[in-house]
């Protein structure tokens, strides 16, 4: 279980704007190991999607650039690759779930025509096959009468469905890692459930490593083996999912877990925390949580926090631990 | 965990399935507009006479100086005729036969005839012009949108300055070197005719390149032509569609027009050309110019009307 599928090291992605460098990802570290379900946790806006759209370098260049920081996979740095390799890779080897299925769907092509259009690309199957597997794939998700369903245009179908076409579209290549981005976020509570389970039953039967980013720290409880909680385009702690609900070092990954409504408690305002993400264009000084932070220190402002390991598996950068 | 879903299928499967139903939704849309079907069935009945027609007509080039100026059925006119040897007019009045319907020209040539191969010539010039027009302006709108950057700079600035040209000045131009051939004449159009088209489709096409299907089209790793031409484009269809049928009667005007100042190719006899030449004898064989003017007016109408049903009918907003 501790082979390492994917790297990224020091990734940096900036984009170059006319109101300056917004540096949507500033040094982000993790490492997804095969079969496990890693979680990017954090705020709108702290480069969670970045980050995986750097993954498959989907951003838009220009304005944006990665500027440093490696991404190993299978003996490539995919920073480095060709957009001919990264072609090759992307689908067949790391796939993608987006956010909207509403939006991820193309209007005018009917299911079938979208499922089967990457495994024509990466594939040696002829149609037959392809739709074969397609209206396999569409079973396997908890589709019904998947052959009518084929035929179907995005628009006939309810937005549960389209996330999990979008799941079984992301499966057809058989990729070693599966990147989704806010999955259950724009769907309701028992579509939500229901896609938990499918991402679930993905890592029990088939070791699928997926990289899950959401902001939902109830999803992460549910599903996430590690987590890296994210901050103003930074990795401030790493830990497996039990440790970081249960004990959170980084004063954000706790504010986070305050946040968490609390049934036993009844009346009262609910906790949050105070101020908003910062403006990328113009980041704080020294640790970007600390005009935020309610444990902030002198230090806090003057130096960026290096990263502590607090045991084997749990790593959190803040002055509170040096 | 499906139950629910399932009758959420049922349910949409009524409405429609496939493409086939798809396609005749928009069919039922259209044919709501009466005016849209006028100018199908007219579009119809006019392919229908070019491809056709000729098979059944007289030969539209042969000239027959005992019957010129013959009027069309049931019309009468009064030709008065010098004659040397009395110093006299004699009036002889000159009725319409069957022989020819719509009446003959100064040169005896048969109108019915000629109207029909004109309808030939006007058609095609109007479909490979605009087909020429459709696939530039396509090809530059979808490129520049989807590229962005100083490509989309350079193209578009392109654009403006092939849409400063007076249009007109540059087919004279164009007919003026290279002489009044049908095909310089039909390529000039089409060549000139894309920037309109090309304007359209890039605004259209700019706001479908960030939609989320665009870039998830990318993380299955397909190539940009494959986006392109797989998800670009049949977003525009409609677009494309109505663009064409607005676009065609635009062009047959336009090559009337160059054939009426007398600039178009002689030996094709278009609409414009005939036109043109009942342009001289209008005080004796009026009909000459009259009837290849209804036809262009009647064409141009049936394109439009088709043009406007298919925009509301395609338009999502509109309630037909």
């Amino acid at each position: 279980m501790s082979n390492v599928i994917l790297k990224v090291n020091n990734l940096k992605t900036y984009f170059f704007t006319r109101r300056g460098v917004v540096k949507a990802v500033d040094g982000v570290e993790f490492e997804l190991k095969h079969g496990e379900c890693l979680c990017l946790v954090g705020e709108s806006g702290c480069g969670k999607t970045v980050t995986a759209l750097s993954i498959l370098r989907l951003f838009d260049s220009p304005p944006g650039k990665i500027v440093d920081g490696q991404i190993s996979y299978d003996s490539l740095n995919l920073t480095e690759c060709s957009s001919k390799q990264m072609r090759q890779i992307r689908g067949k080897d790391i796939a993608m779930v987006f956010q909207e299925a509403q939006s991820a769907l193309n209007p005018v092509l009917t299911i079938g025509d979208q499922i089967t259009e990457q495994m024509k690309l990466h594939l040696p199957l002829d149609s037959n096959h392809t739709r074969e597997r397609a209206m396999t794939l569409l079973s396997e998700m908890g589709i019904p009468s998947a052959e009518r369903v084929m035929g179907y245009y995005p628009h006939q179908l309810s937005g549960g469905m389209k996330q999990r076409v979008l799941i079984a579209m992301s499966l057809s290549c058989n990729p070693q890692i599966l990147i989704a981005d806010e999955p259950t976020t724009a769907v309701d509570v028992t579509i939500k459930a229901q896609i938990l389970d499918i991402f679930r039953e993905l890592k029990a039967k088939r070791q699928m490593s997926t990289i899950f980013i959401t902001h939902d720290l109830a999803v992460v409880s549910e599903i996430g083996d590690r987590a890296v909680v994210m901050y103003g385009g930074k990795d401030v702690e790493t830990a497996p999912v039990s440790e970081i609900i249960g004990k959170p070092k980084h004063p954000y990954t706790r504010g986070l877990i305050d946040c968490l409504p609390d049934s036993s408690k009844s009346a009262g305002r609910l906790t949050s925390i105070p101020g908003t993400t910062p403006n990328p264009v113009d980041m704080p000084t020294g640790c970007t949580f600390h005009p935020r932070c309610p444990k902030a220190m002198k230090i806090c402002s003057q130096k960026e926090p290096p990263e502590t390991a607090i045991s084997k598996e749990h790593k959190v950068s803040c002055h509170l631990y040096t | 965990m499906v139950e629910t879903s399932g009758d959420i299928v049922k349910g949409v499967g009524r409405c429609m399935p496939n493409r086939t139903r798809l396609i005749n939704y928009y069919w039922q849309r259209t044919r709501r507009n009466k005016l849209a079907i006028f100018g199908l069935a007219f579009i119809i009945f006019l392919i229908a006479l070019a491809a056709i027609g000729p098979l059944f007509t007289l030969d539209p080039t042969e000239a027959n100086f005992e019957e010129t100026n013959i009027p069309p059925v049931r019309f009468t006119i009064e030709r008065s005729v010098y004659n040397i040897e009395t110093d006299d007019f004699t009036t002889t009045k000159i009725s319409g036969t069957w022989k020819h319907p719509l009446g003959t020209d100064s040169k005896g040539r048969d109108m019915l005839a000629m109207i029909v191969s004109g309808a030939r010539v006007s058609l095609l010039v109007g479909l490979i012009a605009t087909g020429i027009a459709i696939i530039l302006g396509t090809i530059i709108g979808v490129v520049s949108a989807y590229l962005g950057g100083w490509v989309d700079n350079a193209l578009m600035r392109f654009t403006d300055v092939m849409m400063t040209f007076p249009f007109f000045l540059l087919l004279v131009l164009i007919v003026f070197i290279f002489g009044p051939s049908l095909a310089f004449i039909v390529l000039a159009i089409g060549l000139t005719g894309w920037t309109g088209i090309a304007r359209l489709i890039r605004s259209e096409s700019l706001s479908l390149r960030t939609r989320e299907f665009i870039v998830a089209a990318k993380a299955l790793g397909a190539s940009d032509n494959r986006v392109v031409f797989r998800h670009l484009i049949p977003n525009v269809i409609s677009l494309i569609i109505i663009m064409a049928t607005l676009s065609i009667p635009g062009v047959i005007l336009a090559e009337a027009a160059l054939s009426f100042i007398g600039l178009g190719d002689p030996t094709v006899p278009s609409w414009g050309i005939i036109l043109e030449s009942g342009q001289h004898t209008l005080d004796t064989a009026w009909w000459v110019a009259v009837e290849p003017g209804i036809m262009l007016f009647l064409t141009v109408l049936a394109f439009n009307f088709l043009g406007d049903g298919l925009r509301d009918a395609f338009d999502p907003k509109s309630n037909v």
